[in-house]
């Protein structure tokens, strides 16, 4: 018990003297996470509307799809972005690997089915009269589109904060097309596996603690907006 | 104002509605009557051009509405649907009256002139900066009116509008409603109240089974 009261109290003095290492490593995934998020986001809302609003064939089969790519494990999405990558890959002459880049391009694959799905449901759960009221009055197609949105705002919200989510928690990417360089691609999860195999405790209980008040605080957002 | 011709609109096998020949007069108003799945929704979503028959030929203010080589958008905004719950917007009162006059680009005073007239009308003057979604259901339906009579629709078809709502609130649209053939707009409104043709002073068309069956004319 001593060991875990005295690596908290170490981590929050890491946390308090800013440590080069963790601003780093808290920089770098909030950096990535947000540029991953903006991309699946872009992505991902249209096609959950898209999904939700048109009737196709096979459209069954695209939310199957789309709900398991959501469960699709990190380090898969590592390792075929990494097949595309790799040198030998078809896009190896980018000389992405290894960036952050890379990691971004990986969080991508991993958020847009969540953003999709969050999407998805939220137009599936909206009330069935928005679109028709809006076209009645007077508004186009996409006018009415855009209205759904706009009363559907906090689901679409709630869709791109889960994203963020997925991203900045995960590993098996950011470690597999990252590389964890330090001060790099170092992020704060890479960071906290690296340091606590090396036995650095409170250095991974610091970047842990940092990670809770990310979610604590993206989630506090989210209730503000939706009180409003 | 319309003329329908052969009008079948079918669910898979259902035949919801099965129209030979309906005309609908500029400036009249009719009220649409029949048993719970006689077509009477169906019917108006067609008139509003919302939903497609799924064969047949509709002809509005003379010209036939060609569906796959001209846009509904341009009918549409000719004719608006008031639902028997209705859905206001997010937002405020202001909002929802404003939303239809926006998308017709019209704004600043003309805009603001239009959404206190069409308030008065249905008494709710002081209602702009009120919560739409914090409004009683009678409130709430009179929005919904105001929403549409803003607009100043050539057609306003009403489903239902009566149903669910106070007394007193049912005598102002009443009033409302009645008033607005002597204003040029042609009102089509169903209804299950025999009473209602010749209180509003309109015509009745009878739905039974998807069929027109029955036109009184005044």
């Amino acid at each position: 018990m001593d060991f875990l009261v005295s690596s908290f109290a170490s981590a929050l003095r890491l946390i308090g003297s800013f440590s080069p290492d963790v601003v780093d490593a808290v920089g770098t995934s909030l950096s990535v996470s947000a540029g991953a998020t903006v991309f699946a986001a872009l992505f991902g809302i249209p096609l959950g509307l898209l999904v939700g609003l048109s009737d196709f064939p096979l459209k069954r089969m695209v939310v199957t799809l789309l709900n398991t790519l959501m469960a699709v494990p990190t380090v898969v999405v590592g390792l075929l972005v990494y097949g595309f990558l790799s040198r030998q890959g078809p896009l190896g002459v980018l000389g992405l690997l290894f960036t952050p880049t890379a990691i971004v391009i990986g969080g991508v694959l991993l958020a847009a089915p969540i953003v999709a799905n969050y999407a998805l449901a939220s137009v599936r759960g909206a009330d069935p009269r928005i679109v028709p009221t809006a076209l009645t009055l007077g508004a186009g197609r996409f006018q009415a589109v855009g209205t759904l949105v706009g009363e559907i705002r906090f689901g679409i919200l709630a869709a791109v904060i889960a994203g963020f989510g997925r991203v900045v928690s995960e590993v098996g990417v950011a470690m597999m097309l990252g590389g964890n360089i330090r001060g790099y691609t170092r992020t704060m999860t890479t960071a906290i596996a690296l340091e606590t195999s090396k036995g650095e405790f409170a250095f991974g209980m610091a970047l842990g603690i940092v990670l809770m008040m990310v979610a604590l605080i993206v989630n506090l957002f989210l209730n503000l907006l939706q009180q409003r | 104002m319309y003329r329908l011709q052969s009008i079948r609109k079918c669910y898979g096998s259902n035949v919801a509605l099965d129209i030979e020949e309906l005309t609908i007069a500029e400036g009249r108003l009719y009220t649409l009557t029949g048993a719970n799945g006689a077509g009477k929704s169906t019917l108006l979503s067609i008139l509003a051009f919302l939903a497609p028959p799924t064969s047949g030929e509709i002809f509005y203010a003379g010209k036939r509405v060609d569906r796959d080589h001209g846009s509904v958008e341009e009918y549409r905004r000719k004719v608006t649907l008031l639902h028997q719950s209705p859905y206001l917007f997010g937002g405020s009162v202001d909002d929802n009256v404003a939303f239809g006059l926006k998308v017709r680009g019209i704004r600043g005073e003309e805009q603001r002139r239009r959404i206190d007239e069409a308030l008065d009308v249905v008494g709710l003057r002081g209602f702009r900066d009120r919560k739409a979604r914090e409004l009683s259901g009678g409130e709430a339906q009179r929005v919904a009116m105001a929403r549409a009579l803003a607009l100043k629709p050539e057609v306003l078809l009403l489903d239902e509008p009566l149903a669910n709502i106070d007394r007193e609130t049912t005598g102002l649209l009443e009033a409302v409603i009645a008033s607005l053939p002597a204003q040029g707009t042609t009102v089509v409104m169903t209804t299950h109240d025999p009473d209602h043709p010749g209180r509003l002073n309109g015509e009745s068309i009878f739905l039974e089974g998807g069929r027109h069956v029955l036109q009184s004319l005044r």
